[in-house]
């Protein structure tokens, strides 16, 4: 489980956020009748051939027992990842809101629900380019930290893309402390008048314009 | 963070460094391989390591001339480009002792803003370097890196594989290796009694 591996790295492995990211609820359609289900987590209603929403977990199971379909997510759709593309390609610092599962939701949906999704192979280079263009921003954020920055914000980011970055910038951050702190006070006769800077909060690096 | 316990801050402080001793010391002439008595001399200079050379300043017995790793030569090449420098070779602990090297008042006091200089060069290399995820590019660069430098790209680089292994599928539950082995089966050919 969590914190099993090396407690420096990463907080949560990728199976782990994939497992959480199937709480989500998405919408499906049975093919059965089933009466309702009590599980620990709640009770999901009686089955009938209309519009139900359920867990991902859930919805995952009874697809592989050919009992439902799942119906895309309306962000999931051609047009729509169209815009987020263009829109992530025009502003060069800020990232469109997706939903936060969204990289492990559409990877669970190609494994197990291939045939539900139209244009799939469309859908899964848009995502991709998507996630590129995010991944690609964060880098040319990440370039511009120094030892001034205390806080990094990153608006909108997924869970998966946080994840990966998450062990790289601790301990970057880490390293320009350590690199940037004692050294202004070591030197006060070329750096008197910079002085008080030390102890006001430096800049934020943000990565969304205020 | 450096620590007591920290094997690398342990480690760290291993690396020799020469000092000038200001008081003569007797009875410890192993330090000084040039001495023919057992005594060291005021004014000699000697390899000690860190962690000697640390406890001897504090007790302001020997004052600490600056490494070489921290030489003009090493800052002109940093100066040109702080990103094909091999730290490694010079000294694997590069920043960490220069770190600690600060506060003894050593005779160069531009050396902190001189590491924070090399780091932040290096720095952007390691970003792009390390988030590519390519096996080609890797083995070159990485042996130029310092302990802390390669710990960061480790990190970056670790979770990045973790992520693309993730990314191509398979199932969530791995075979435990020790199933995998081909087990022999034991059943001895032995003639059934009667």
């Amino acid at each position: 489980m969590a914190g099993q591996s090396d407690p420096h790295l990463s907080i949560f492995s990728a199976p782990e956020l994939e497992f959480l990211a199937e709480d989500e609820m998405v919408e499906v359609v049975p093919n059965i009748r089933m009466e309702a289900l009590h599980v620990i987590c709640g009770d999901f209603g009686p089955f009938f051939p209309q519009i139900a929403k359920v867990p991902l977990w859930l919805a995952l199971a009874l697809k592989k027992r050919d009992k439902c379909t799942i119906r895309t997510p309306e962000w999931m759709s051609v047009e729509r990842l169209t815009q987020v593309l263009e829109a992530e390609r025009e502003s060069p610092r800020e990232f469109q809101p997706l939903p936060f599962h969204y990289v492990e939701i559409s990877r669970l949906l190609f494994d197990h629900a291939r045939d539900d999704i139209p244009d799939i192979y469309m859908v899964r280079s848009l995502i991709e380019d998507i996630r590129y263009v995010r991944f690609h921003k964060v880098e040319t954020g990440l370039e511009t930290i120094s030892g001034r920055t205390h806080a990094v914000k990153l608006k909108n980011l997924s869970a998966m893309e946080v994840n990966i970055v998450r062990p790289f910038m601790v301990r970057a951050l880490q390293a320009f402390y350590k690199h940037d702190s004692p050294q202004m006070i070591q030197q006060p006769q070329t750096m008197g008048s910079r002085r008080p800077q030390v102890v006001d909060r430096g800049s934020r690096r943000d990565l969304r314009p205020r | 963070m450096p620590g007591y316990y920290d094997i690398d801050d342990i480690i760290m402080e291993e690396e020799p460094i020469s000092v000038v001793f200001q008081v003569g010391a007797h009875g410890v002439g192993l330090l000084d391989p040039g001495s023919e008595t057992n005594n060291v001399e005021n004014g000699a200079k000697v390899d000690l390591p860190f962690w000697l050379a640390h406890e001897l300043y504090l007790r302001q017995a020997v004052s600490i001339s600056v490494p070489a790793c921290f030489s003009q030569k090493t800052r002109k090449e940093i100066q040109a480009d702080a990103a094909c420098v091999d730290l490694r070779i010079r000294c694997p602990y590069f920043y960490e002792l220069g770190c600690k090297i600060v506060p003894c008042k050593v005779s160069d006091k531009s050396i902190g803003s001189f590491l924070h200089y090399a780091f932040t060069g290096r720095y952007k290399e390691i970003l792009s370097k390390s988030h590519s995820a390519s096996v080609v590019t890797v083995p070159k660069f990485s042996t130029r890196l310092t302990k802390e430098e390669s710990q960061l790209f480790e990190a970056a680089r670790s979770s990045m594989l973790a992520f693309k292994k993730w990314r191509l599928g398979g199932s969530r539950l791995e075979k435990a290796s020790i199933l995998g082995r081909k087990r022999k089966t034991t059943i001895p050919a032995c003639p059934s009694t009667p």
